[in-house]
């Protein structure tokens, strides 16, 4: 039965001050395949009840499990163990985010920033009784921003974050972006002055971490600029999107 | 998440324009000073010569604009990079007002959201 050796990251709130990181190895059998997520379910039964992770749906789409997994972000859901290299697996927790306790990070403020930009369709003129048409095109653009299962990758990721606390980040932009682009909105300038300021759109410099990030191959620097173009065309041109 | 935070930098959509435009300016800008100045000197360098050039709409106002393109690229690129580097506070504010105030709208200043949501 062949064998995976896990490094997992420890951290414990209550413990006294911790000098250095501490990282437990333990051996994971399995059979033919192993997911990290199941190695950590593996650990978790078997060999320290102690550890502590986040998970949910464990087929990539919650965004629970996001991880450092081998110096990449990654769902530990989605990654199976014989597809990374190395002797050993570590797995760590996102870094750049204040935590909870060993893999589980604090996503207070993540989710605090997503709500900030007000997240929800904005419609003033009247609903209609059947559904609101949108054209293939319309539709089309949000196939990429929709796909966000806010993991918190790319917001992990972002030097910008790093630096400045409350710079709403590309995980909130690009669902500023989702409804912003969307032909159905009506936000108007409602929604702008969230993320037309220096703590939102203008302090992203396109470094382009997140998108390497994104487990979902999405790409919040895209949708940032285009909500910095637009921005403009609706302040100065009087544009509606 | 601290709300206030965000309110306090409303505005940025001028910076962040004149920023690129000047970019574009510098761009362009150098390019024909360089050339003109360095690459094909215009004729012989003396006094005449150059009192000429200087003399020309052309060249003053090329000038001009890149003296002033470069003065704002330069001064609002570094109050950014102070930024980046954590020094939202008083300083960076006191530089963003003074590189800053003659982009001044007051809708820069209209309050953020005044909730969550
Ligand atoms: C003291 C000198 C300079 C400083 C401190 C400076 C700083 C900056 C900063 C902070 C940005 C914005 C980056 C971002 O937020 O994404 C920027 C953009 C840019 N700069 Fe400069 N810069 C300087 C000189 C120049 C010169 C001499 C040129 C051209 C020859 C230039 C061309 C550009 C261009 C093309 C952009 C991109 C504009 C954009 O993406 O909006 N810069 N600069
Ligand atoms: S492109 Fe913008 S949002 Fe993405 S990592 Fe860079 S600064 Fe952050
Ligand atoms: S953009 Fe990608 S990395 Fe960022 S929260 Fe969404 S799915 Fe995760
Ligand atoms: S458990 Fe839901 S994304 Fe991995």
């Amino acid at each position: 039965m062949p064998e995976a050796r896990f490094r997992v990251k420890r951290y414990d709130p209550e413990a006294p001050v911790m000098i250095g990181a501490r990282y437990d190895e333990f051996t994971v059998p399995y059979e033919s395949s192993l997911t990290v997520l199941e190695g950590l379910f593996y650990i978790q039964e078997h060999l320290d009840g102690s550890l502590a992770f986040r998970y949910c749906c464990r087929a990539a789409v919650c965004g629970s499990c996001a991880m450092y997994i081998n110096g990449t972000y990654r769902l530990a859901c989605q990654t199976n163990v014989r597809h990374l290299h190395g002797d050993a697996i570590t797995v760590e927790p996102m870094p750049h985010i204040p935590l909870v306790k060993d893999l589980v990070s604090d996503m207070t403020d993540f989710f605090a920033k997503y709500e900030a930009i007000k997240p929800y369709l904005m419609r003033n003129s009247k609903t209609p009784d059947a559904e609101i048409p949108q054209s293939e095109a319309d539709r089309k653009k949000l196939d990429m921003p929709i796909d966000c299962i806010m993991c918190g990758c790319c917001y992990s990721s972002c030097p910008s974050v790093w630096g400045e606390g409350s710079y709403l980040g590309p995980a909130a932009l690009l669902k500023a972006y989702r409804f912003e682009v969307d032909s159905r909105d009506e936000a108007g300038k409602t929604r702008l002055p969230s993320f037309d300021n220096e703590r939102g759109i203008y302090r992203c410099h396109t470094i382009t971490n997140c998108v390497e990030a994104c487990p979902k191959e999405l790409n919040p620097t895209e949708a940032i600029q285009w909500l910095k173009g637009a921005t403009v065309r609706r302040r100065l041109l009087g544009r509606a999107k | 998440m601290r709300q206030e935070l965000i309110q306090e930098h409303q505005g940025g959509m001028w910076l962040w324009l004149l920023q690129r435009v000047t970019a574009v300016v510098l761009v362009v800008g150098l390019a024909v000073h360089l050339i003109v100045l360095h690459a094909f000197n215009l004729g012989e360098l003396t006094f005449d010569n150059v009192a000429a050039r200087v003399a020309s709409w052309f060249f003053a106002a090329v000038d001009l604009s890149l003296l002033g393109a470069g003065l704002f690229h330069a001064l609002n690129g570094t109050r950014m990079v102070l930024l980046d580097y954590g020094f939202s506070g008083e300083v960076a504010r006191c530089w963003g007002r003074s590189s800053g105030w003659w982009v001044w709208r007051p809708s820069d200043t209209a309050p953020g959201p005044s909730g969550r949501g």
